[in-house]
C-alpha cells in the first residue's frame, strides 16, 4: 500500500482541487454528525456571550452611554456575539489532529499522498469550519439578535467584505495552528506549546476585547502579529468600521498573512520531514 | 491519611517528571495573569468602574474566586468530569471499587495537579492587589472570615466537581453544562453580582449558590452597601452554601457508586 502511493504521481491540479473538496465535504460531514456535542457548546458559547454583553453594558453604563474608541454599545455587544460565535469555527483554541498524527506516526503515510500535505489538512479544515459555522456560529448570532439590538453590516459590499475577510481568518487561523502543531515533530510536549500559543491567540487577536480599547503600545504591537487578523480585522469589516482604502488594505494584510504562514509552514515541514526520515520514520 | 499522602506525591514525582511541560505550563500560566490582568486595568483605565465598583474592589473578586477555583482544582482533580469520565471509560474506576482501599481515598489520591500552581499563585497575586489598591481596613472578624470564605469557596466548587463526575456514571462523557457552572461560574463571580440580569443574579444566589460565597462576602470584606437590599446576614452564609453544596455533592455521589456497582458494569 504505501509503495504503491509512492510509485503515483503527484496529482494534476484539477484533480488535486477534487480531492480537496472530497476532504473539505467529509470534514463537513463528520462535523455535521457531532450535533450534541456541538448543541452542548453552543450553550457553553451563548452563557459566556451573555456575560461578556452585561460586563460591556455595565462598562459602557459607566461613561454614560457614549461611543467608546468608535464604539457603541451596540456595536461592543455585537463584537462579543461575533467573537463568542466564531471561536468554534474559528478554532482559535487549538486544534489537536495534526500533533496527533504526528505522535501516532500516522504522519508518514500521510506524507506520502499525492497531495500537498498543508492542503490535505487545511482543505479538512475548511470543511470542519464550515460545519461549526453552521451549527454554531449562525445558531449564536441568531440567539443574540433575538436577546439584544445588534448592528449589522451597513451595505452589500460589507457583507461580502466580511464574508471574505471570514474566509481569510480562518486560512490564517488554519496556518498558525499548523506551524504550532509541526512543533510535535521535534517536542515531546507540543500540546503544551499548542495550550500556550492559543493563549497568544486569544489575547492578540482582540477575542477579549476590541483591540482599539487597548493602550497604544499595545495596539502597535499587535500590528505586526498575525493574530488580529484572525479575529479583529473581519470583525471591524462587518461593524463598518472600516472603509474605503483602509477596507482594502485590512483585506490586503490578511492575505499577507495567509501567504507568510504558508511559506514558513512549509519551510518548518520540510525540516520536520528530514527529521523525520532520519529517524527512520 | 498517611496513605492519601503517599499517593498525592506519586502523583506530584510523576508530574514533575516532564519538567518542561511543567515549567511552559506554569510560565504560560504567569504569562496569562500578567495579559488578562493588563487587559482588565486598560479597560478600567477608560472606563473608569463597573456597576460602581473600581479595579481594586474587582480584584478582589478576581483573586479569591480564582484562588479557590485552582486550589479546588488541585485537590479535587480525581473528580474532574472530564478526567473522571476517562477513568470510567477505560474500566479504570471499575478496578478503584475492587481495592481495599476506601474510594474517596483513591479519588482524592488519583491527580494532584502541580501546575495549578501557577493559578493559585495568580489568584493570591491579584488578590493581593486589590488588599493594596482599596486599602482595605482589616478587622479581627474580616481575618477570621476571609479563611472561612476561601475554604467554603473550595468546598463549593469541588461539590460542582463531584456532582459533575456523578452524572458521568448515567451519562459516561461528561456533560458540557457543567462547564457552564464551574468555567462560566468563575467569570461571572470575577465581576459584582448586580451588573447582571435579575433572573441571573436569583439563580447564582438561591439555586448554584455562588454568590453567596464570593459577591456577599465582598460587600463585607470591601465594606459595600448592598445594592439588592437583601438581609444583612447575607454575607456571612458562605460555609452553609460551600459545605451545603458539598455535603449534597456527596450525597449524590455515594447514591450514584451504589447503582453503578448494583447494575453490575
Amino acid at each position: 500500500m504505501v509503495t504503491d502511493a509512492r510509485q503515483s504521481l503527484p496529482f494534476s491540479p484539477l484533480a488535486a482541487w477534487r480531492a480537496y473538496a472530497e476532504l473539505a465535504r467529509k470534514a463537513f460531514q463528520r462535523q455535521l454528525a457531532y450535533r450534541a456535542a456541538n448543541l452542548a457548546g453552543l450553550a457553553t458559547n451563548a452563557f459566556f456571550g451573555a456575560l461578556r454583553a452585561y460586563v460591556l453594558i455595565a462598562l459602557f453604563d459607566a461613561r454614560g452611554g457614549e461611543n467608546v474608541a468608535g464604539y457603541s454599545v451596540r456595536d461592543a455587544v455585537t463584537y462579543t456575539g461575533l467573537t463568542q460565535a466564531l471561536i468554534a469555527c474559528i478554532a482559535l483554541w487549538g486544534w489537536w489532529d495534526l500533533i496527533r498524527s504526528i505522535r501516532s506516526g500516522e504522519v508518514a503515510v500521510d506524507l506520502l499522498k499525492p497531495l500537498n500535505y498543508f492542503g490535505y489538512w487545511c482543505a479538512q479544515d475548511v470543511g470542519r469550519a464550515a460545519a461549526q459555522l453552521l451549527l454554531r456560529g449562525l445558531p449564536m448570532m441568531a440567539l443574540y439578535a433575538l436577546v439584544y439590538p445588534i448592528t449589522l453590516p451597513p451595505t452589500r459590499w460589507h457583507w461580502l467584505a466580511f464574508g471574505l475577510s471570514l474566509g481569510l481568518a480562518l486560512l490564517i487561523s488554519f496556518g498558525w495552528r499548523f506551524v504550532i502543531g509541526l512543533s510535535a515533530f521535534w517536542v515531546q510536549d507540543a500540546t503544551g506549546i499548542g495550550r500556550a500559543s492559543f493563549t497568544l491567540t486569544t489575547f492578540f487577536s482582540g477575542f477579549l476585547m476590541p483591540l482599539s480599547l487597548m493602550p497604544d503600545w499595545f495596539q502597535a504591537v499587535c500590528r505586526y502579529l498575525p493574530f488580529p487578523a484572525m479575529i479583529t480585522t473581519p470583525l471591524e469589516i462587518y461593524l463598518g468600521l472600516r472603509a474605503g482604502v483602509d477596507l482594502l488594505t485590512a483585506l490586503g494584510v490578511q492575505a499577507f498573512w495567509v501567504v507568510a504562514l504558508y511559506a514558513l509552514a512549509q519551510l518548518i515541514l520540510s525540516a520536520g520531514v528530514k527529521k523525520l526520515i532520519i529517524q527512520g520514520g | 491519611m498517611r496513605l492519601y499522602y503517599r499517593l498525592i506525591s506519586i502523583s506530584m514525582r510523576s508530574q514533575m517528571q516532564y519538567r518542561f511541560a511543567f515549567v511552559v505550563d506554569v510560565l504560560s500560566v504567569l504569562f496569562i495573569t500578567a495579559i488578562e490582568f493588563g487587559t482588565l486595568a486598560a479597560v478600567f483605565a477608560r472606563f473608569g468602574h463597573i456597576g460602581g465598583w473600581t479595579l481594586g474592589e474587582v480584584a478582589f473578586l478576581y483573586g479569591l474566586v480564582e484562588t479557590a477555583f485552582a486550589t479546588m482544582d488541585m485537590i479535587f482533580s480525581g473528580f474532574d468530569p472530564d478526567y473522571f469520565s476517562s477513568l470510567i471509560q477505560r474500566g479504570q474506576f471499575d478496578q478503584m471499587l475492587i481495592r481495599p482501599v476506601s474510594l474517596p481515598l483513591q479519588m482524592f489520591g488519583q491527580v494532584f495537579m502541580l501546575r495549578r500552581l501557577g493559578r493559585i499563585a495568580q489568584g493570591v497575586f491579584i488578590f493581593g492587589l486589590s488588599v493594596w489598591l482599596t486599602s482595605l481596613e482589616w478587622t479581627p472578624g474580616k481575618a477570621l472570615y476571609l479563611p472561612v470564605v476561601f475554604v467554603s469557596t473550595v468546598a463549593f466548587f469541588g461539590g460542582l466537581f463531584v456532582i459533575g463526575a456523578t452524572i458521568c456514571f448515567w451519562t459516561v462523557q461528561s456533560l458540557e453544562a457543567i462547564n457552564i457552572f464551574t468555567y462560566g461560574g468563575t467569570t461571572m463571580l470575577a465581576y459584582p453580582l448586580h451588573i447582571y440580569g435579575v433572573w441571573m443574579q436569583r439563580f447564582f444566589t438561591f439555586v448554584v449558590p455562588g454568590a453567596l460565597l464570593i459577591y456577599y462576602p465582598a460587600l463585607y470584606f470591601l465594606g459595600k452597601p448592598d445594592p439588592l437590599g437583601l438581609p444583612l446576614f447575607m454575607p456571612f452564609l458562605a460555609p452553609l452554601a460551600g459545605f451545603g453544596v458539598l455535603a449534597i455533592a456527596f450525597a449524590f455521589w455515594s447514591f450514584g457508586v451504589r447503582k453503578y456497582t448494583s447494575t453490575g458494569t
